[in-house]
């Protein structure tokens, strides 16, 4: 049993995130979800429950949050992992070790359990989630879905009470969502008590008992998810919500202008450390034409953008660019790559200095005007570092823009962002496209892909074996490329 | 019913642990990439401390700035001792960084962690580690040498060894090290101030 | 359990590799003359053989013969500061190649989650044990982001290379130690919190999933390493006084 009694919070130093007055009573064996714009507060109430608020993060509490009836501030932290299991959203930087059976291991071997039982609940747990043969092997050799999976793992052996998971589907490609459903599905079954913060909503709707809509701190809304279901498009998307039911998703119709050709790949082969990624891939793309790239994990999508960018070495074939050959380090001089995590991408101390970065002459004028249109003069001044995601990732397209590159492509942008923000993702790439870019968008998200791409390119085993325009005609064979599902089971 | 969270004087906590470790390895790869060019050249070599000093101001100053107290820059220092050991360094340099990286910790201590130009001088104490092993040499060249010529110890060697040219290159190295970590506290100072202070990073 | 790290050759106590690195460094230190060095150079080896790790012992005692034959020659022909900075060099050369060589097989051998269980079972201090593990496992973190930046670097024109960095040193210098540091600072609040939360401030001493025992392997590798360094001592002893 999980109560909060007027809870308020506010972090030291900072506006969002807060809670105002939450009163709410999670019962053992039940799953509630709680979603809401970023901000909201819902990563804030799980951090309540698992103690790294107040133990951890600093700032003014009142209230109070019992599990079981004792006061959460009051137990130390080890104490309250033993009952209260987290898994959070970064799979990179969540684990302890470099292996994985040692990384399964790591809460309980704090736990000081005798060597015995640890080796019998590692055993357990791989058997019990099927991941017997992510044993024994280097996690820096995963794939983020795998280090997700070892990292449930290790809070499964742990075997608590109550699991709260932090946007645990950011960083996971489909298969690997419908892998995380399925141990949610378990630990249900085991009678956990499950606390979910969740921006990607369609693949819990089975599972949760409860949804607990946030907003600025304060429950705005309790509903079941068949009062959940009931919300029309609209509702939900004034709430800042994402799709509850992808199979409610629809491309949108078709527009008919069709493209001028601008960049065309022929015969390309790419190979990485003298193994053949991709075989043999032509295609041509037109000015101003976004295109998605899907494919599993290892499919070679990394590597395609990177060789679209000029960025990697090893290929074969011929990249032309207005029917003339372009060679590696012309396209790298053309293009632009936004990266997943965008941090990387960011050197400067403000967001206008960002801009100019690395210019001999910058053009100030054109700075001021891609930072206006981008929304982004509001914080000219303020260090990159201090804003939101979304933010980042509008700085790193600024750049792009005031560099001229004509081709962009985008690593899974919609990762961690809310409803508001992956409209507006969509919205600028629209705008990109308006201005005659080229532009490749990996990704995993069948809402975003609907709202911006005019096709699909899928790899799988080193070829593409599929080029599908993103229209209703084609949405079985969408579907069938972003695992939307049907029926209920796969 | 009030909550005024505060989690500082406690000694060092996870946080502070983590931070140490992830900072540590980045030290360590800073250090050795800068080093490494002149290790491996006999004429540079005297240089090579010099070398791994110049990469890790910036990031021996974010530490202290993230951490500030005591005993993180003293489990730095021991552990790359024993990194250095086990990968087969010199003993003397092991030893050399874990003796500067204590020295060092107090005297940034002093300053309570505060003040950049005692961080600065701790960074530059804790880059001397690095000599450790040809202090050695210099103390005895003999014993160092004798290994390779037997044991007779020809009469020019020791005379070559007593000219005033080697004082003159240990005095250059000590000379190398310092101004070579002095330029990387000042580039790091900058930056604390420039970047991360902004950027919110620091503790 | 513990038949998946035996699969190929010889298995020591992370303990006893430590032993010979320190039994190693002494031999070094005493060693009589050069040929004193190349039979540990070869004992090493030896070693190495055991543990299957053929090619690299080849490739070292190989390595090491022809240094030695240059050292014989530089030490007969040359003089002066020249000469000064080459006894300088290679005698730090010859202290360390062996025990290099050892460490070589030693880090191939261990794998981290061995070495942090010899760190438990000698009580080294959690204050200690902690950054140490989190050190051994952000070093691979670091040639990732070193990746990610330099590939953000070249699409900024800004070239991660040594020419690169003499052409435009502020910049460079921001490049890559902004995003690293960035990255760094992020990964420590993540991997601290996802260690409180999995109770990594419980005060009782941690128990370790791999159990490390000493063997008869052990112990024999190690009278070995110790029986050569006595024998160095009494052939220095005997011939000094």
């Amino acid at each position: 049993m999980i109560e909060f009694e007027n809870v308020s919070f506010s972090y030291t130093g900072q506006e969002h995130g807060g809670l105002h007055d939450i009163n709410l009573k999670i019962s053992d064996g039940e799953c509630v979800l709680f979603c809401g714009r970023s901000g909201c507060g819902k990563t804030t109430i799980t951090r309540l429950v698992n103690g790294l608020i107040p133990q951890f993060y600093q700032g003014e509490l009142h209230g109070r949050v019992l599990v079981d009836g004792q006061e959460i501030s009051n137990i130390p932290m080890y104490q309250i992992a033993a009952k209260v299991g987290s898994v959070f959203q970064n799979p990179r930087t969540q684990f302890f070790n470099v292996d994985t059976d040692s990384e399964i291991a790591f809460g309980i071997e704090n736990e000081a359990r005798p060597p015995q039982e640890l080796i019998e609940r590692v055993e357990q747990t791989a058997d019990d989630l099927r991941i017997q043969k992510l044993r024994n092997r280097n996690i820096f050799e995963l794939s983020g879905g795998e280090k997700q999976k070892i990292a449930f793992a290790s809070v499964y052996a742990m075997n608590p009470q109550i699991y709260l998971l932090d946007e645990p589907s950011s960083n996971l490609d489909m298969t690997s969502i419908q892998e995380l459903r399925e141990h949610l599905r378990l630990i249900k079954k085991q009678g956990k008590t499950v606390l979910i913060a969740e921006h990607r909503l369609y693949y819990l709707m089975e599972l949760a008992d409860r949804i607990v809509y946030l907003e600025k701190g304060e429950i705005k809304g309790i509903y079941t998810p068949e009062e959940f279901r009931q919300l029309s498009e609209q509702e939900r998307e004034r709430m800042g919500l994402r799709a509850v039911d992808l199979r409610a998703v629809f491309p949108p119709k078709p527009h008919s202008i069709a493209p001028i050709p601008v960049l065309e790949l022929r015969n390309v082969t790419l190979r990485y450390k003298k193994r053949t990624i991709l075989h043999d891939i032509g295609l041509s793309a037109g000015k101003g034409e976004v295109i998605g790239v899907v494919g599993h994990n290892g499919a070679g999508k990394t590597t395609f953008s990177r060789a679209l960018c000029g960025l990697h070495k090893d290929c074969d074939g011929q990249f032309l660019w207005e029917s003339k050959p372009i060679e590696r380090k012309e396209r790298l001089q053309r293009s632009y790559m936004v990266m997943q995590d965008v941090n990387y991408e960011l050197f400067a101390d403000s967001v206008e200095a960002e801009c100019s970065f690395g210019i001999r002459n910058p053009d100030q004028t054109l700075v001021n005007a891609t930072l206006e249109e981008l929304g982004l003069s509001p914080y000219r001044e303020q260090h990159p570092n201090t804003l939101s995601g979304g933010q980042k990732q509008r700085v790193a397209v600024a750049v792009s823009m005031i560099c001229g590159k004509d081709l962009l492509v985008f690593d899974e942008p919609t990762s961690g962002l809310d409803f508001d923000s992956m409209t507006q993702v969509a919205g600028l790439i629209r705008r990109l496209s308006n201005m005659g870019k080229v532009i490749f968008i990996v990704t995993h998200d069948f809402e975003f892909v609907c709202r911006t791409c005019s096709r699909v390119l899928h790899f799988d085993e080193g070829e593409m074996p599929d080029d599908v325009p993103v229209t209703m005609d084609a949405l079985p064979k969408l579907r069938e490329l972003f695992s939307v599902s049907d029926g209920k089971e796969r | 019913m009030s909550n005024q969270v505060n989690s500082m004087n406690k000694g060092l906590t996870v946080k502070d642990l983590v931070t140490t470790g992830i900072f540590t390895a980045l030290l360590f790869v800073f250090v050795l990439v800068g080093g490494v060019f002149f290790a491996t050249n006999p004429v540079l070599t005297f240089f090579m401390p010099a070398g791994g000093g110049l990469l890790a101001g910036p990031i021996y100053l974010l530490l202290i700035a993230k951490v500030h107290k005591r005993w993180s820059l003293s489990i730095t220092g021991i552990i790359m001792g024993i990194i250095w050991f086990v990968t087969g360094m010199h003993w003397a340099f092991a030893l050399g960084y874990l003796i500067m990286a204590i020295v060092a910790d107090f005297v940034a201590g002093a300053g309570q962690y505060k003040s950049k130009k005692l961080n600065s001088l701790s960074y530059i104490l804790f880059s001397l580690g690095g000599t450790g092993s040809y202090i050695v040499f210099f103390v005895d060249p003999n014993g160092w040498a004798q290994t390779m010529l037997g044991n007779g110890t020809e009469q020019s060697y020791i005379d070559t060894m007593q000219a005033t040219a080697n004082t003159g290159i240990l005095i250059a190295m000590f000379a190398a090290v310092i101004i070579t970590s002095a330029i990387s506290a000042f580039v790091g100072c900058k930056m604390l101030k420039k970047q991360f202070e902004k950027a919110g990073i620091t503790a | 359990m513990s038949g998946k790290r035996h699969k190929k050759g010889l298995w020591l106590d992370p303990r006893a590799k430590l032993f010979l690195i320190l039994i190693c460094v002494l031999s070094s230190m005493f060693a009589p003359s050069l040929a004193y060095q190349f039979v540990l150079v070869m004992l090493i080896a030896i070693l190495g053989a055991f543990f299957g790790k053929w090619k690299y012992v080849i490739k070292a005692v190989c390595f090491y013969a022809v240094i030695c034959v240059l050292t014989v020659w530089i030490m007969a022909e040359m003089t002066g500061t020249l000469r000064t900075m080459f006894i300088a060099f290679l005698g730090l050369f010859h202290k360390v190649y062996a025990c290099g060589t050892l460490a070589g097989i030693v880090l191939t051998t261990t794998k981290v989650n061995e070495f942090l269980s010899a760190m438990n079972r000698v009580h080294a201090p959690k204050k200690l044990v902690i950054p140490m593990a989190v050190m051994l496992r952000y070093i691979p973190t670091i040639q990732e982001d070193w990746r990610y930046i330099k590939d953000a670097m070249r699409m900024r024109d800004v070239s991660p290379s040594l020419a690169g960095f003499l052409a435009h040193p502020g910049m460079t210098v921001e490049c890559i130690y902004v995003p690293l540091l960035m990255a760094a600072s992020k990964a420590a609040d993540d991997l601290s919190v996802a260690s409180v939360t999995r109770g990594i401030e419980n005060p009782n001493p941690r128990t370790c999933l791999v159990q490390i025992k000493c063997g008869v392997a052990d112990w024999g590798v190690m009278a070995v390493a110790v029986a050569y360094l006595i024998f160095e001592l009494c052939v220095r002893g005997g011939v000094i006084g």
